[in-house]
């Protein structure tokens, strides 16, 4: 099962992919995030988004989000093999959690030439409730949240505008389960 | 002023030590570790063993570990002296040995500036420890190395590598003592303590309904101890279950008794890996499907129910899907298997599996260890033989090198008790077997010491022989010399058309000549009339040993299962063909 949203996607095009969110909970300590991050180089796993900052100051603790890809027997492998890191409190699969919400923040600028292009931009950001973080003469900033997936179909429709110029930068998927 | 509860970071490395028992280290000193040196100059509780290079030390505290149960320890300088320890710390972590290795590192501020004899210590060992750490304040040192020998030594063992910077060596702080110290249990990874019940009923009623069950052992049973090997002996006489072991599984159940099977796998018995093949019910019991004992996977053992018990949760299911599984001690879980069995007072009497065993003893009428000895040449499978047969009275440990000697032996000399076998598995180490020999030695002052060596692999560790002599060890080093690394020269003739690239060992040293100029004893034998006399007299000599016995050097290790063929597709002699589909898919494995 995949995460819901915590804003709604207009059109519904989850792929059914192999991807999986991992949540680990680490003692935030020197070289952690190595460990991690050599464990799946050496073992041959992808890492296709990492997220990491400190949750927790007076337990000294780290939430790292890691979206991966691969079949139900390696991410097992991968949580057997992270949950075998001294550091590591628990690594979770989000996908077999009954209830998990997921984020990815996506900072977007956008360079446009014309009147036409810019009403596009804004029916969109319209649509996906995005914020205005910046607007000057011709270049904007948005700001947007959800799945990662939904980020994905706002740049995939922002595509569809010819001649525009975007520049963006995106958090990496973060999750919780309930 | 000085505070008198306050003791230097190497005073307390020490301390630590004592606390955790260590009576031996294996070490080389260097300008990032001097004060710790210092600190052993001036007292004497700790025996620290001088090795000639620092990979010798690493293996050295593996053969100590493994032979004793205890942890090795060892003590290495800065930058080369701690890459020279990267192979054994890779060995450890593959083959689960509890090791502790203390690192000397440049001061702290030069941390980062190329500083003479700095590196990425912890860096580079990273993902061949299980875990290390660097560390920057003395206040920490003292619960780092509780923690590390606790690390090392809990649930799936490995090695441990703490990094001390030469500052934090002279620093002071208090001494915590390993009895002040509270754990975090997320830390140590231990495996569950509570025996899964459901697992041994689940078991049990397996095993009555099964018509071909086997037990496969592997590793995991020696390091939950003794006892573990008491119970699964019990076990086996219970219920009548024939038992294969993997090449870390030897001893932990004895090689002679009726119900073994012997080691399965690519060298294994051909009645073990038939029985594997065929078995409807398989016990796995601290081995982790490798590679070299599954054979191709798609074909391993398809009819069976799986059970496996492993501390190691990621070794569950990782090559092989298991339908049960459980994460607690082996211990702990024979245990709760044989009082469950007698508790419900079940018997096996009516199930004496005879068809099951009639098939196995028709396998073993195959006799795949058969060679044939001539009279005049040695055969290396006869001199591991006549070796076993001379030395089996006696309180004897065997370490290997690796390579076909090491499989001969595995096939050849028989094992009654566990950790007496002691030989590089999964990272095949060329060069293991003296140092883990001097390590042994050392665990073990009166037992009798044999290194079954290749004379390739022999001389990649060849320094040690001085450390044995300048510490009185009287290891025997057993060279099977074909003057060829003879597992590559068989890899060659089976795949690639016998030609013999590089594999043959010219300019070899006189071994005798070489013993004696390290003052250890040089004996040789020519032929099958000199072979037991030979023998006889390295076995009687009190000093370091060095016996070159010259063997046929065109013989193969057979039974094998080539790479990329199954278990019932192994070849039983040279004149055996392989399947040449199998042949090219094999070649690209190792």
């Amino acid at each position: 099962m995949s995460s819901t949203s915590v804003y709604p996607t207009p059109i519904n095009t989850f792929k059914q992919s192999k991807r999986s969110v991992l949540s680990v909970i680490v003692d935030n300590e020197p070289g952690i995030l190595a460990r991690i991050v050599g464990l799946f180089s050496g073992r041959g796993y992808n890492i296709e988004a990492l997220n990491v900052t400190v949750v927790d100051v007076k337990k000294n603790l780290s939430r790292i989000t890691i979206e991966t890809l691969g079949e139900e027997k390696v991410i097992s492998q991968i949580i057997a093999q992270l949950e075998k890191l001294v550091p590591v409190h628990s690594a979770t699969n989000l996908a077999y959690l009954s209830e998990s919400y997921e984020a990815e923040i996506c900072l977007v600028k956008i360079e446009f030439e014309n009147e036409e292009q810019d009403q596009k931009i804004l029916n969109f950001a319209d649509i996906y409730r995005s914020r205005t973080v910046q607007k000057r003469q011709n270049v904007v900033v948005y700001e947007i949240s959800g799945t990662s997936e939904r980020i994905n179909k706002f740049l995939d429709d922002l595509d569809t505008i010819g001649g525009i110029k975007v520049e963006l930068v995106r958090s990496g998927p973060i999750g919780l389960g309930i | 002023m000085t505070n008198e509860n306050e003791f230097t970071g190497a005073d307390i490395l020490l301390k630590a030590l004592k606390d955790q028992e260590v009576d031996t280290i294996f070490g080389y000193p260097g300008g990032a570790v001097l004060p710790i040196y210092d600190a052993i100059f001036g007292q004497n509780f700790l025996k620290h063993v001088l090795v000639r290079q620092e990979a010798g030390a690493v293996h050295a505290a593996e053969g100590y570990a493994r032979s004793s149960g205890k942890v090795g320890v060892l003590l290495v300088t800065s930058g080369p002296g701690v890459t020279n320890v990267v192979t054994g710390l890779t060995d450890a972590l593959m083959d689960s040995i509890p090791i502790v290795c203390i690192s000397g590192q440049v001061p702290s501020h030069l941390i980062g500036t190329d500083a003479f004899q700095e590196c990425d210590t912890t860096g580079i060992t990273r993902p061949c420890t299980k875990h290390n750490y660097l560390v920057k304040d003395v206040s920490k040192l003292s619960e780092t190395i509780h923690e590390a020998f606790k690390i090392a030594s809990s649930g799936r063992p490995g090695p441990v590598l703490i990094d001390i910077p030469k500052d934090v060596q002279f620093a002071k702080s208090k001494y915590i003592s390993k009895k002040d110290i509270s754990f975090r249990e997320h830390r140590i990874k231990a495996g569950s303590k509570n025996v899964d019940k459901i697992f041994v009923e689940e078991l049990v009623n397996h095993i009555k309904k099964s018509e071909r069950p086997i037990f496969y052992v592997g590793g995991g049973c020696l390091n939950s101890g003794h006892q573990a090997s008491q119970e699964l002996i019990k076990l086996v006489n219970k219920t009548n279950i024939p038992i294969t072991t993997t090449l870390h599984g030897l001893g932990c159940f004895p090689g002679e008794d009726k119900s073994s099977l012997g080691m399965l796998g690519m060298h294994g018995n051909y009645e073990a890996n038939l029985a594997m093949n065929k078995c409807d019910l398989m016990i796995n019991i601290g081995a982790r499907f490798d590679d070299r004992v599954t054979g191709r996977l798609d074909a391993f053992s398809p009819d069976s129910i799986k059970f496996h018990i492993d501390i190691d949760q990621s070794s569950i299911n990782k090559n092989v899907k298991v339908n049960f599984h459980t994460n607690t001690d082996i211990t702990l879980t024979l245990k709760e298997i044989n009082s469950f069995i007698e508790s419900n007072n079940i018997n096996f009497d009516d199930k004496d599996y005879s068809n099951w065993w009639g098939q196995i003893n028709e396998w073993r009428k195959k006799e795949c260890l058969h060679y044939e000895q001539g009279d005049e040449v040695i055969k290396p499978q006869h001199a591991i033989s006549r070796l076993y047969e001379l030395t089996k009275q006696k309180d004897t440990f065997v370490t290997t090198e690796v390579g076909q000697h090491q499989m001969w032996a595995a096939q050849y000399y028989k094992f009654s008790k566990p950790n007496r076998w002691i030989t590089s598995g999964g990272l095949g180490t060329m060069g293991f077997g003296m140092p883990a020999a001097v390590g042994a030695q050392m665990a073990n002052p009166d037992s009798l010491v044999i290194d079954i060596a290749g004379e390739a692999s022999f001389l990649m560790n060849i320094q040690e022989i001085a450390t044995a002599v300048q510490y009185k060890l009287p290891i025997k080093i057993f060279i099977l010399n074909n003057e060829y690394m003879g597992m590559v020269r068989q890899w060659q003739e089976l795949l690639h058309g016998s030609r013999y690239s590089e594999s043959y060992v010219d300019a070899l040293p006189d071994f005798k000549k070489l013993a004696e100029s390290f003052n250890a004893v040089g004996v040789r034998a020519k032929n099958i009339s000199e072979l037991d006399d030979t023998i006889n007299e390295m076995i009687s000599i009190d000093r370091p040993v060095i016996a070159d016995i010259w063997v046929d050097k065109k013989e193969n290790c057979f039974p094998m299962i080539p790479s990329g063929a199954a278990h019932h597709e192994m070849l039983l002699s040279k004149y055996d063909k392989e399947n040449p589909e199998n042949q090219e898919k094999g070649k690209v494995l190792v």
